[in-house]
């Protein structure tokens, strides 16, 4: 079949009519994409058809245009939703006081507990929040005040010499005790007053024995810590701290000595 | 403006073509109040759909005849329709036609009045077909006829329909 015979078959008309399968609108707009007298045929043919359509037109009741803009004022623009007609049938709306009455009950009834609902729920949430937040205050308080027991069990040993650690030129304001017990040989430190240090830094206990200093650990300050475990020494004239590289040195660096206390001899 | 779907062209839209269509549902569902209805709802249909609308594959007027004519034909052949129609009594200004259903005479308007001049067995089948939205399979069934002198009647009619709207 040539294009003229195929435009004169009354597929136009079918096509645009909407009378034509499936395969034969692909087929028509495929070809009519190619050839443009076939555009021409078709809105001819379409043509024909509005004027006709329009000459030729009963005017329907006066009250549908209002009733159509009205009825896009109340749709969503969201092309999915569908309409639902409730239909009303003529008969009159206020056929029960009572069920009106009811049905606002309800609703007033429905928000009461739907406040109520969430007012509960959001009271629920705040006691969580404040049962949480004493618990961790609990947590804090309690180790601090076995941290404070354990310093005063410290002091209290019999054998125990409290050095009082002055702080030296480059840190004259540094405070600390180091509580030595000879017996047991445990040392404790606490810091009562010195300056943090940079992370890579960390201070350093050393005990002086017969002029030779003995590496006691390292210890950060921190807001944290009242007192410190170092580690035991048997003997020490002297206790003194220095800043070093994080981990501690083998000797220390004395020109970063920040505080120094002599021992009393053990009674 | 009226893919934006501005209120003001589609009032615009109604107004010049709310009759046209009008008359084609008329001519597919006889009774008027049920027919402005239908007018309503391809009207809302039109506004959702206007996005789906292709400039390059016909007339707006195309479109819009096409979008009612489905709305019209949908309401036609719903279960609800065809109760009513069964339900009612018969006035006197209204005929049954060889299929059955309720009709009020509406030969004489819109592109009815065209089909009207044709031959009996091309009237019959437009009518299957495009007022009554058969399928050629369906009218076959119908009128006993094979498929294809279904078709073939069915393109001549419309070329001939053609010839009668010059």
């Amino acid at each position: 079949m040539n294009l003229e015979e195929y435009i004169s078959s009354g597929i136009v008309e079918s096509y645009v009519l909407g009378l034509a399968s499936e395969e034969e609108v692909q087929e028509f707009e495929e070809l009519s994409a190619e050839y443009p007298e076939m555009m021409a045929v078709r809105r001819a043919f379409e043509l024909l058809l509005e004027k006709h359509a329009l000459a030729n037109a009963v005017s329907p009741p006066a009250d549908g245009k209002l009733r159509f803009l009205e009825a896009i004022q109340t749709i969503p623009s969201n092309n999915q939703s569908k309409i639902v007609n409730m239909e009303n049938n003529g008969t009159p709306m206020r056929k029960s006081n009572g069920s009106r009455f009811v049905a606002a009950a309800s609703v007033i009834l429905l928000a009461g507990c739907a406040w109520f609902a969430y007012h509960s729920y959001s009271q629920n949430q705040e006691l969580k929040n404040s049962n949480a937040a004493l618990q961790a205050k609990l947590n804090s308080d309690d180790s601090i005040l076995n941290q404070i027991a354990s310093e005063q069990n410290a002091a209290k040993e019999h054998a125990v010499n409290v050095v009082n650690m002055v702080g030296t030129q480059p840190a004259s304001h540094s405070e600390a005790n180091v509580f030595w017990d000879s017996t047991s040989q445990n040392v404790y430190m606490v810091v009562k007053n010195m300056p943090k240090l940079p992370n890579d830094k960390q201070y350093q206990l050393w005990a002086l024995i017969d002029g030779k200093p003995k590496d006691l650990g390292v210890f950060d300050v921190s807001d944290q810590k009242f007192i410190i475990k170092m580690k035991n020494t048997q003997k020490a004239d002297a206790f003194a701290i220095t800043i070093e590289h994080k981990g501690g040195s083998p000797s220390p660096t004395l020109e970063k000595m920040q505080s120094m206390g002599k021992t009393k001899e053990p009674i | 403006m009226l893919k934006e779907r501005s209120n003001h062209a589609f009032a615009y839209l109604y107004d010049n073509y709310s009759s046209a269509l009008y008359t084609i549902i008329l001519q597919i569902v006889p009774d008027q109040e049920l027919a402005s209805d239908v007018l309503q709802e391809a009207f809302v249909n039109i506004w959702r759909k206007i996005d789906s609308y292709d400039q390059s594959k016909g007339k707006l007027f195309t479109w819009l005849l096409n979008v009612t004519r489905n709305v019209s034909i949908d309401t036609v052949r719903s279960k609800g329709f065809q109760n009513s129609q069964k339900n009612q009594e018969l006035p006197e200004t209204v005929f049954v036609d060889n299929s059955g259903y309720v009709q009020q005479d509406v030969d004489k308007i819109g592109l009815r009045k065209v089909v009207e001049n044709l031959k009996k067995e091309h009237r019959s089948l437009i009518d299957l077909a495009y007022f009554k939205g058969y399928t050629h399979e369906e009218i076959a069934e119908i009128e006993g006829l094979p498929l294809g002198t279904v078709k073939t009647r069915i393109r001549t009619a419309l070329i001939q329909l053609r010839e009668h709207l010059k």
